[in-house]
This record gives C-alpha cells, structure tokens and sequence, in this order.
C-alpha cells in the first residue's frame, strides 16, 4: 500500500516543514499538491459526472433480474424456497421467488451480450417497469455478481487461505466500507469517488467547491487524498438564522454584528482539533453557501416523483449539474446519494416497505433523474455526459429464512446513462467464476444458501467507471485501486 | 445488596449538626465510623464540567449537591433516584388523542415530546442520560417500519434501558433479547425453525439477523479485544464466523407476542393489549409444546440438523439440543457474556458517550476491569462502570489545553439543546387538552441534527464509535465519531433549530410560543449593559467556565455592539452565537 496512513502522515511532516508553522488554514494550498501529485493526467474538458446510489442495508439483487428459460428459472425458484404465493390450496408465504411472467412481458429482456437465444432471457422485477424500459433503450447495464474480493478466487481457493477471502464477509459496516475503499484493505479511510476527485478534480475551473459531493451526508466513498465532500441536503441551501445571508450584509445592524461574532469565531485558531474541526466544516459550509445559494435558487429542473426521498436527491443532484455546468465551475464531479431499508430479513416479500416498494422508488426514481438529464423544458442536458451507477454492501441468501434473506456476497448492480453500453449483462470478469451464476445451493459457486462468491470484483466495476470519468493513467488506477492488476479485466466496457 | 452501602449521607449530615463543607476534605459520618471525602470538586466549574458529562447538563441545585457530597457520593444519590418512565405518559397522550373527537393521530413527536422532558427535567439525571447512552448501543429505531407505528412499546424500551441503566449487562442483555420492539426491529419477532425435509435438507433456515447483530453490535464486536480494547496482540482476529453465525440463528427462533394464544395456537396472534405489544416475548420452544407438536417453533436441532448433536457457537462453546427454548436463550446469553470483549467493548463505548472519543487504553483497562469484577464478584455491574468511568483519573483531570489537543469529543447536538435548556432554567409549556407537554416546537430533530431518541438510520446508531473525520484528526489517528453527522448542511439545519429555541423562545417574548420550553433570559439581561459580566454568565452556565480569552474577547465586542437593541435580544444573541461556537460544540 503506498497510500497508507503512515505515509500520509510522513508525507504531511514534510510538507509541516515547508508551511513553517502554519496553522489548519495555511496547510490547505499544500494538501491540494497531494492531489496534484497523484494526477497524471492532461487537463481534462468537457463535463463528466459519476453519480453513485448506494442501497443501504443489502439489495437482494437475484430478485431485480432473474433467468427467463425455464431450465434456469426452476433452479432460481427452487433455490429461493419456492416463489411467493399467498392465496391457492398451498400458499407459499415463506417463498422468495417472483412468479415467472408470460411470455411477451414487459419485463422480459434480453442479454445483449450472449447470442444464444436458450440463455439470453431475463426478466426484471415486477416493481421497476421504468428500469425494463431504460434498459431496452440501452441506456441500462446491468453488472453481474459484483462483490467484493481480494483476487479472483473460486471456492476452493477461499477454503484454502483466510488471505484469499475479504475481511468480515457479511458485516454490513465492513463491506460497505471495502464497497466505497474498492479495496479491501483495513487500514485505510479513503474512497475510490475521493481519489479520484483527487486526479479528476484539479481540472475544475472552481477549486472552492469539491469535486465530490455528497447529498446523503458522511461517506466514505467520496474521501480522497486531498478530497473532502461537499455535503448537501436534498432540500438545497438554507439561510442560517440571524446572520447574513450571503455575507456581508449591507450596512450595521444587529444581524451584522451577530454575523462577525460568528465569523471570527469559526475562523479563529483553536488549540482543540475538535473545535477546529468543527469549525472548518461550519465555515465551509458558510462559504460554499454563499457561493452557491444564489444561483442554485434559481436552478429549474423537471419534475421528479414526490414521496421518494431517492428521487429528492437525485433531484438535487441534477441541479447541482445543471448549476456547475451553467456557472463552468466544474469539469468533472462525482456525486452520492443513498436509498436505505434493503435489510429485508423479515417482510422481503410483503408488508410495509418490503422489496417491490423499494425497488419501485429506486425505478422511478431513477427514470425521472434520466429524464431531467434531457433536453426537454427545464433539462440538464447532460445525458451523455452522467454515469449513474448502484453500490450495495452484499446481495442476499438466495435461500429464505421464511420470511426474507440473510446477508450475501456478490450482487447485481446497475449502470444508467446516456454513454452507457445498455441493453447488456456483464457478467465475464475474467476470473474463474464467470458468466451469471449457477443458482443451484448445491452449486460450487455459492455457499449453501446461496452467498454467491463473486465473478466481478468491485475494483472492476470502479475502476470502469473511473476511467470512463477520465482517470485513465494506469498508475493512477493501480494507486486508486491497488488490487486491479490482480483480476483479469481492468475495464469491464459497461461506460 | 451491595446497594446497601450506599444511602443518603447528605440528609444524615443534617440530622447530626455536621457543618457543611468548608474546605475541599470534609468529614462525614458512615457505617460508624468516619469517611473521608476525597472527591470533592476544587470549585463550581469542576462540578459543572463533571454534570456536563453525566448528565443532560449542569443546573446550580446540582453543582451545590456535588459540591457538598462529592462525586461518588453524589452518584450514589443519582442511582437511588426513582426512575422516570416515558410508557405510561405516551399512553396517556396517544389513547387521549385517539379518543379525542375528531380522532387524532399519534406519532414519533409523541414519543420525543416526552424524551425531551424527560431529559430537561427528570430527576434521575444520570439514569436517563445513561438510558440515552444505551440506546445508542442497544440501537431500536423507528425509521424501521417494522416499528415506525409503534410509538407507545418503543416508550417501553425506553423505560426498559431507564430500569436496567445501573442494573448487571446480562440483565438488559436479556431483557432487550425478549423485548418485542427489538424483536420485530431486528426479525427475532416470529422467527421460526428450519423447514426440512431430512436433517440439513430444508427450504428455509432461521433468520440470521439478531444472532449476528447480537454479537457485532450488543456484546463483543468483530475483533477479538485485549481488556484495554485493543485488538488482541495487536492482531485483527475475527470473534466469529459465518458458521458461527448459522448456528446460533436456531437459538433465537420461536418468538412471539406473550398473549398469543396457544390453545387452539395461532403463533402469528396476539398483541392484542397495549401491555402485550411491549411485555417479553414467549417463545414457542418445548415448554410450552411437546417437541412432536407442529406448534412447536423453536429450532432444537443441533449442527447437524439432528436433536443428536449440539448447536456449535461463539469460540466452540457448545448449548444442549433438546432444550427449551428459554434455556437455549439463557445458556447462548451466558456464552456471549463471559466473553472476554464484553467488558472493553461496551466500557469504551460507553467512555466515548460521557467523557473523551479517544480514551487511553490503560483508561479503558482500568474501566473494563471494573466491568470483569466490581470487587464483589459481579460482573457487568453498569452502575459501578459508570462510576469507574466518571471517576476516573482521565474523565476528572483532563489534559493540559495545548495546541494539536484531541481530549474530548463533540457534544451530540440533541445534548447541546438540553444543556441550554438546564442552564437558562427553560420553562415548559403546560400539558394540551392531550395531557401532552410540546418540547419539539413542532421541529424533526432527525432530519435537523441527524440524531433523535430511537431514531437512528439503522441498527448502526447515528455514527460508528470508529468513525474517523478527515482532516487533522483522522490525521492523528484518532476517531470522532459525532462528527459523522456534522455536515455543512446539519451545521445549518442544527444552528436554525438553536435559533427557534433562543430567538423564538424565551420567557417574555411578545407572543410566547406554547410548542416549546421558554428559557429566561434573566441571568444575562440583568447584566446587558455589562458585557463582560454577561459573557461571564455564559462561560459559567455553558461551559463550565472553560471559555477561552479569545471567546470572552468575540462575545463581549458582540454585547457591546448590540448596545441599543433590547437586553433580551442581546441575551438571546448571546446564548444563540455561543451554542454556535466550536468551545461549546465540544467538550473537554
């Protein structure tokens, strides 16, 4: 690991020296060198953005797209304890299947990437119609049995070596962790949406505002060398009471007096790095919002689905392009949004919030952030130029519980936009488990109830998106994502 | 029984004409002899430093007592305090409100309303706010809709926590174990054995999600610890397994409300009174049905899927096929109890809730041996952790303030609220023709702070006790884990929530609010016209007198140049710019 804590620290000592003593403050300029240090790259033009949707809690992703022949579907429906029936002579609560639709469906689609008509059909759940429709226009991919993996391994080889497994398979804090790091090392703090804001984001003609940001608060996913998020709320910039808003007011009044207090109070020197800390975040965001607020007021976006707090963000998220582009502060972004309650151990398949309702958000959600990206009244116009990707710390055990699933391993995760290769699963990663998995419990790819060993490390999936965003020097890559060099594709083509 | 040593000195003191304290050793009468107090505070600051801490924030009343007494005796005091319970006032104001003509719906304000109150103004201080601390660990939540619409049984977990904060760790551990409210937040609630059709050969398995959360989250964590909550050796080594946790997944198995009937059975009834939605769950193990009887929904298998064989857990240790499904529970309990990381793993979190987020490891040892064995041979004695927490030489005498400084922690921002509240005497309104006092003003503390009673986003509370913020800290190897929820936008929303507690809120105002506490102002404007005895007030009443020069010289240039607009605005200036700054933010 080159980019460990301790040469960090080191570096840090160094750069001590040069600042002569400076305080918090002075050291900024230096920390930005960091970046610059780690960016290799030419100035980038144009406009890019990642948008990563994380669905906390464990999507069980076998359930968002599930094989159509009937030879795999059976193997499908078997392993998820029987599809799901409530009424009939024999109801089936505890099963986890969805019903294999008729053919003709809506939600019927096909792999673009296999030619052969006997295993190219799938069919998505029932609750994402928005999805099917996005996917058959090819703006949707679909990333098969992605999880997190040291290297490529198949059964045999996680049953020979501790080393050849994650740490903490199936703790959601750990693996969200090694989701955002794209690595999986335990001794770090940094997200690969951080680190490549740090090669990225030194194009940006504004350095004030973050190339990360975030409208889901703390994340680790968007912490870099020298990258901290911007963090937002859905419902956009508030004016802080009995101060000014923007700074400075015009004129003496009692505002403008409670105003300085406050203003020398977060920009003072403080002994405690607790009070210093906190001081820095308050005052950027005090600054950030007076750099924003007045031009973001006035951002018009089309219309997003109320009641879906999914769609809120991303509605947001769209301003923020919308505001960046218009005003040229940016080049490139990277943006993090978060969906929670896909924990579903009870009531996957029914009861308030189950899985369809959830996926029903995530769907129109989604399809409305697709939509303002147009051209139509009030659109970004940016569809080309916004990836929007899916992260989830596992998919789930295939096998019920009775009324929901455990925690699993590898998942299905999506990919929207208009530069996406839709229309597509991407399931080869080059390893020794390829291709969408056998689901059979019985099966040499999965445990017993059915955590799927991954056919696609998380570094592969990332480092795709990295280098479409333009993180394309392969030093940088191998820095960012320290394992890559270890899987067989370091570009999986999805973006 | 050991309880018994301690009782109410200070009111014997009385009785016997003893002088009251004059100088920092004072003599006392106890158990026939004499006792000498060592712990009393040097001064008013001390004692409202050490109330910062232990409490939902200083009052005088309480700086005079912990003054006399000192501060172990002062606990002691705080223990015997009956408990305050949220339960039976939630119910009173939901049912009134119900039965109100028009009806009217209840929710989480209902149950936060209470909190609030309880927080502001209970007596049992110390036991609330430890209650506090133990539901950030213990972690129910209404953001869960497996319980967002049961307002009056998360009140019982509240009162759960409150009765078991002093009692023995395997005692609450129980308790939340059978808790209903736990059980359907973390799906024990109608968990139910293997389906198979030959030993090991089954469609469904038992759900995994308390067994693991049980372990990771209530009792031991992931890594094995060293008593000084260290990794053991200086090694990562995981505590458990997924086999592990595939085993102990049939121990929680067959829970359901306690009326639910049995004869003729209907596992899925019950809950049909108020009581029953929060009583222990009964489990349908094999006493309550013969192990042949369909009814019976516990899992008595072992490894093997077999009654032959036992059910394999944490480190090997084995429970008994066969059992009931108490004893299975009871033996799993003792098993996760005695592990060696107990002790540091819940006495560091703890630590990180009242004192510092970076305690020294020979700080946690020292707590965590009081954990093992309070001296009379009882283990997880949480009142005695307490006090060893409080008490201890790095919570009493911090560190000298010099530069680069990472003593302390950030305050929560719900416990800024409070404290502002103690300090500046807040006055509640009166109950509403629901019988319900309105703390909130009508305002979301989750989506404002990111934090409210039993309102975390997960089973995760609203930060990791690992959470590291970027920058100096995370530089230093140090955690921060309040700092998960200061953003740039919760720094705004948390400072307009201050606003309409302060500006919006106090004793006098034109229009007085009747949704919130109003706080008087009289401290301060009695001296608006004397800026530095204004700041004075504040630095005492605030920040137990650890104001900074720099501060004082900011706050006293803001009181002098508000000279011309009405003393409560300079008050509430005041109150509102310092519960804004970074000293007050934090404490130390």
């Amino acid at each position: 690991m080159s980019y460990d804590r301790n040469s960090r620290r080191d570096f840090l000592r160094k750069l001590a020296c040069v600042a002569a003593g400076g305080g918090t403050a002075a050291m900024i300029p230096q920390l930005r060198m960091i970046g610059n240090a780690l960016a290799n790259t030419q100035a980038l033009t144009g406009y890019r953005a990642l948008v990563c949707v994380y669905l906390s809690g464990g999507n069980d992703g076998w359930n968002m797209v599930v094989p159509y022949d009937t030879a795999r579907y059976n193997v499908y429906a078997a392993a998820r304890s029987g599809v799901y029936t409530t009424g009939g002579a024999n109801p089936n609560t505890g099963g986890l299947g969805l019903a294999q639709p008729a053919a003709g469906n809506s939600q019927i689609i096909t792999d673009g990437n296999d030619a052969s008509s006997a295993t190219n059909q799938y069919f998505l759940h029932p609750s994402v119609p928005e999805l099917a429709t996005l996917y058959k226009a090819n703006h949707l991919a679909l990333a098969v049995n992605v999880g997190t993996l040291v290297k490529p391994i198949n059964k045999t080889d996680y049953n020979a070596s501790a080393a050849n497994r994650p740490p903490q398979l199936f703790s959601h804090s750990d693996q969200e962790d090694l989701w955002h790091q794209a690595n999986t090392s335990t001794g770090t703090t940094k997200g690969w949406g951080g680190m490549c804001g740090d090669v990225v984001g030194s194009s940006n003609t504004n350095q004030q505002l973050s190339s990360c940001i975030s409208i889901a608060g703390a994340n680790r996913f968007e912490i870099g060398m020298s990258t901290v998020p911007y963090q937002m709320s859905s419902g956009g910039l508030a004016s802080l009471s009995g101060v000014c808003n923007p700074e400075p007011c015009s004129g003496i009044s009692s505002t403008s007096i409670r105003d300085n207090a406050l203003k020398g109070l977060l920009t003072d020197t403080y002994a405690s790095d607790f009070d210093s800390e906190y001081a820095r975040v308050f005052q950027r965001g005090r600054d950030l919002a007076n750099l924003l607020s007045a031009g973001l007021s006035g951002i018009q976006v089309p219309s997003f689905p109320a009641n879906n707090s999914l769609a809120s963000q991303l509605q947001m998220v769209a301003k923020m392009i919308k505001l960046s582009k218009a005003q040229g502060y940016a080049q490139r972004q990277i943006y993090y949004v978060r969906y929670g309650g896909f924990d579903l151990h009870a009531g996957l398949m029914s009861g308030n919030g189950n899985h369809g309702q959830l996926l029903t958000q995530v769907s129109q959600a989604l399809s409305a952030f697709y939509t303002a990206l147009g051209t139509g009244t009030n659109g970004v116009n940016a569809q080309n130029e916004v990836t929007l990707f899916t992260a989830s710390e596992f998919g789930r055990t295939l096998q019920s519980n009775g009324s929901g699933s455990d925690h699993g391993w590898g998942s299905v995760q999506m990919v929207l936009g208009g530069a996406v290769n839709g229309g597509k699963l991407y399931s080869n990663g080059g390893g020794p488990i390829t291709g969408f998995p056998d689901q059979s419990l019985t099966a040499t790819n999965n445990f017993s109830r059915g955590q799927m060993i991954p056919g696609i490390g998380v570094e592969q999936y990332a480092a795709t998106l990295a280098q479409w965003l333009g993180v394309t020097n392969a030093s940088d890559l191998n820095t960012i994502f320290p394992n890559l060099a270890g899987f067989g594709s370091t570009n999986l083509g999805f973006v | 029984m050991k309880k018994t040593r301690k009782f109410l000195a200070g009111a014997l003191l009385v009785a016997l004409g003893v002088p009251a304290a004059q100088a920092s050793v004072q003599d006392r009468v106890f158990a026939n002899h004499f006792e000498v107090i060592t712990d009393l505070p040097a001064n008013a600051s001390e004692a409202a430093r050490f109330l910062t801490q232990a409490t939902f924030g200083p009052v005088q009343s309480d700086i005079n007592r912990v003054m006399l007494v000192g501060y172990s005796e002062w606990l002691d005091e705080q223990f015997a305090v009956p408990v305050t319970l949220s339960e039976p006032q939630v119910e009173l104001v939901v049912t009134t409100r119900t039965n109100a003509t028009p009806s009217q719906g209840s929710g989480p304000a209902q149950r936060v309303n209470r909190w609030l109150w309880q927080a502001a103004y209970a007596p049992d201080q110390v036991r609330q706010r430890m209650a506090y601390a133990l539901s950030q660990i213990f972690v129910v939540s209404d953001q869960s809709t497996a319980i967002s619409n049961d307002i009056i049984p998360m009140a019982a977990y509240q009162d759960l926590l409150a009765r078991d904060a002093f009692a023995v760790y395997r005692n609450l551990l129980k308790d939340v174990t059978f808790n209903p409210t736990m059980g359907k937040f973390l799906s024990t609630f109608h968990n139910q054995k293997a389906n198979c059709s030959a030993p090991n050969v089954c469609t469904t398995l038992p759900d995994e999600n308390y067994a693991r959360e049980v372990m990771q989250l209530f009792s031991i964590g992931l890594i094995e610890l060293d008593l000084d909550g260290t990794p053991m050796g200086g090694i990562l080594t995981p505590t458990y397994d997924q086999t592990v946790i595939t085993h102990t997944a049939k121990i929680f198995t067959g829970f359901t409300y306690s009326d639910a009937p049995t004869n003729p059975a209907n596992f899925g009834g019950g809950g049909n009174t108020l009581a029953a939605q929060y009583a222990p769950m009964a489990c349908w193990g094999s006493e309550l049905f013969a192990l042949s009887n369909g009814n019976m929904r516990h899992d008595i298998t072992g490894d093997d899927g077999t009654a032959n064989s036992n059910k394999t857990v944490l480190d090997g240790n084995t429970v008994a096929p066969n059992q009931s499904c108490a004893n299975d529970v009871s033996d799993e309990l003792d098993i996760i109890n005695e592990h060696p990381n107990v002790a540091p793993f819940i006495s560091k979190q703890l630590i990180q809730r009242f004192v510092t987020s970076n305690p020294s490891p020979a700080y946690v040892a020292r707590v965590a041996t009081v954990f093992e064995d309070n001296g009379q041979g009882v283990r997880g004695d949480l009142g005695d952790v307490f006090k060893a927490i409080l008490l201890d030489t790095e919570a009493r005498n911090p560190p000298a303030l010099a530069s680069g400084d990472t003593y302390g922690k950030l305050r929560e921002p719900i416990l800024r609220l409070t404290a502002m509240w103690r300090a500046f005497g807040a006055v509640a309104p009166a109950q509403d023709q629901y019988h319900e006092v309105s703390m909130l003003g009508g305002m979301s503390f989750q989506s404002a702070f990111g934090q409210s009673p039993l309102e975390a986003p997960t089973v995760f509370n609203f930060y990791s006790p690992d959470y590291e913020q970027e920058g100096t800290l995370a530089d230093a190897g140090k955690v921060a884990p309040e700092f998960e929820i200061l953003t740039e936008a919760s720094s705004y929303s948390t400072a307009n929530t201050y606003y309409q507690f302060t500006q919006n809120a106090y004793i006098g105002m034109t229009s007085p609010k009747t949704d919130r506490p109003l706080i008087d102002l009289s401290s301060l404007t009695v001296n608006s016209g004397n800026s530095a005895a204004l700041v004075a007030t504040i630095n005492a009443k605030m920040l137990y007198g650890s104001m900074s020069a720099n501060m004082q010289s900011r706050l006293q240039s803001m009181v002098d140049n508000l000279a011309g607009v009405t003393a409560q605005e300079i008050a509430w200036s005041a109150i509102y710019i310092a519960m804004l700054s970074p000293e007050y933010a934090t404490q130390r």
